[in-house]
């Protein structure tokens, strides 16, 4: 079905599918997006536990290393040598005594980015070497704006973004420090897996409820969500964050059955074993995921806790990075139940990889689609605001009134 | 006779070839049955206690006890063959798992610490195929009345950031 821009006009409700395909869209993306005046995930502060730690990641499509420094600092900097354009750090991750050295001239960098050596800068035997007013001090790497909240490290590469807690909001630090409350994390693992699809359709599927109630048939059938549960949707003003909540509840008080054409009533689990999970935080929400603008996901599913890392591959690709943890303080009761929840998530997650699965229907599907063709989202309307209920598709609006806010708007309307 | 020579640990060379061949009957009868089927029979060849994981180096390397799949129990290697297909949504695909030849690591009281490497090819619909994983099993084996099945399977993979899903056990 075609909807004229018309229709579309002053708000996020018909989004084209030029947006997910065109290559021009992609690169005023990483510009204005990524590159812009946002913060962006970059770690958790418990996986460069000591000083000197580091470990590599991505902005967009910029490789960054993140740094832990003296006295509880971070630095994040670009993994580029200001020599030639090298790339400094090799490893995943690492730990340094005090000094960054690019492997191809070996020009040298401190935690700060700092140039403190160029070998042979005044040449041998007074010949070469560096023109008499080469400064060390023109050649720093830049070091990228650092926020830290409870362990967990953002970046932005804007000179002056807002304040952490300005971007997030209100409401959506409250979420936050739910999970991020302060006590010491301890790292699980980390799963990692492509995916051929735009970045944008993995965030969208995280701010997509209606989905999980039907798609997600294993959630479904034992109750960790659905849509007949009591829930909320909460966005911050802008709308590029969200967060979803819901109650877990059993099997007699499940309704509207009727309407999933794929519900399968006598199936059971053998060994239920992964779906004992117990409560752990100050309110009676069993599952909650936010989403933080523009590419960085935080599931409470249960006891399974984890990041998700969306990071763009071009414009019909991304990676996604699964980081589970848990706090210092788990018994060996609660490393187990995390162990055994994670089976709902990753590449094989009972849950997640019917996402990732949906996620490359969709992109084979605007692959193929006109240029003018557009996705509808006018469930619960078009409004862009919180929700006390799951059957909307209210905070995919509000990522794109953020993302709009931040396009160009030619590079985005539909003609 | 296995029996008392895995009890004693002192096994003479013709014990132990005859053993890594029953170890490699029992490795590609375990690929064939995910590969081929029927899955269904895939568990019956891990005891009821059993631990089976599928996890990157990344992890295993620094000793991180999760999985991609993590299944404690044979109950809940029977619960992903229902779930892929009862519960779980994914387009078509065909799965080839490629052995290497088997090496006996060491002998113990629970049995028989192994190695075998392993490339495992995806297929989808259209007929393409892309590698899903360079990797390497590293089983713990004991012998039970029913002949040698896993106690212990671990899965672990190269290849960091999987090209796709894990629809099920491999």
């Amino acid at each position: 079905m075609r909807h004229t821009k018309a229709a579309s006009a002053g708000n996020s409700s018909r989004i084209a599918y030029r947006v997910y395909q065109d290559p021009a869209v992609y690169a005023a993306e990483l510009e204005n997006v990524f590159y812009g005046p946002t913060w962006n995930y970059v770690g958790l502060s418990a996986e460069i536990p000591n000083v000197g730690d580091w470990r590599r990641t991505m902005i967009g499509e910029r490789e960054v290393l993140v740094v832990r420094k003296p006295k509880n600092q971070f630095s994040v900097l670009p993994n580029v040598c200001a020599h030639r354009g090298s790339q400094i750090c090799q490893a995943r991750n690492g730990n340094t005594d005090n000094a960054f050295m690019c492997p191809y001239h070996q020009w040298t960098y401190d935690y700060d980015g700092k140039l403190v050596g160029v070998p042979f800068r005044r040449g041998v035997k007074g010949r070469g070497g560096m023109p008499i007013d080469f400064k060390l001090r023109d050649y720093n790497l830049s070091a990228l704006q650092v926020a830290e909240i409870n362990g967990v490290i953002f970046a932005s590469y804007h000179p002056d973004p807002p304040s952490i807690d300005t971007y997030l909001g209100e409401k959506m630090r409250h979420y936050f420090i739910r999970v991020f409350d302060g006590r010491p994390l301890r790292i699980i693992g980390y799963h990692r897996q492509m995916i051929d699809c735009n970045w944008k359709l993995q965030m969208e599927n995280l701010k997509d409820p209606y989905h999980a109630g039907l798609l997600h048939l294993f959630l479904v059938t034992f109750g960790l969500f659905r849509l007949d549960q009591k829930s909320e949707t909460v966005l911050n003003e802008k709308g590029g964050h969200a967060a979803l909540l819901s109650r877990r509840t059993p099997p007699e008080e499940h309704t509207g059955n009727e309407e999933i054409a794929s519900y399968t009533p006598d199936y059971t689990l053998e060994d239920p074993s992964l779906l004992q999970p117990v409560m752990e935080y100050d309110d009676d929400v069993t599952l909650a995921i936010q989403t933080v603008f523009p590419s960085i996901i935080i599931q409470a599913q249960s006891n399974t806790l984890a990041t998700r890392h969306v990071i763009p591959k071009g414009v019909g690709k991304h990676e996604l990075i699964w980081t589970f943890f848990g706090y210092e303080e788990d018994d060996a009761e609660m490393r187990t139940r995390r162990l055994r929840q994670a089976n709902l998530m990753g590449p094989a997650g009972y849950v997640t990889l019917d996402d990732a699965e949906a996620l490359e229907f969709s992109q084979n599907g605007v692959n193929g689609a006109l240029s003018n063709d557009v996705a509808t989202l006018l469930l619960d309307g078009d409004q862009v605001g919180s929700t006390d209920h799951l059957v909307t598709e209210a905070p995919i609006r509000g990522f794109y009134q953020q993302y709009r806010d931040l396009m160009p708007s030619e590079a985005f309307d539909a003609d | 006779m296995l029996t008392n020579t895995l009890a004693t640990k002192h096994i003479k060379k013709t014990d132990r070839e005859r053993l890594k061949t029953l170890i490699e009957i029992l490795q590609l009868d375990c690929v064939h049955r995910i590969d081929d089927g029927p899955q269904e029979t895939w568990p019956d060849l891990f005891v009821e206690n059993c631990l089976y994981r599928i996890t990157s180096r990344e992890n295993w390397e620094t000793g991180s006890e999760l999985g991609v799949i993590r299944c404690e129990s044979a109950g809940m290697l029977r619960d992903r063959i229902t779930a892929s297909q009862n519960a779980a949504v994914y387009a078509p695909r065909t799965i080839r798992h490629i052995l290497s030849g088997t090496s006996i690591d060491t002998i113990v009281d629970d049995g028989i610490h192994c190695r075998t490497n392993v490339a495992i090819y995806q297929t989808n619909a259209d007929g393409d195929t892309v590698l899903l994983m360079a990797a390497v099993y590293y089983d713990l084996i004991t012998e039970t009345q029913d002949g040698l099945r896993y106690k212990e399977k671990h899965l672990v993979y190269d290849t960091l950031r999987l090209p796709d899903s894990v629809i099920g056990p491999l």
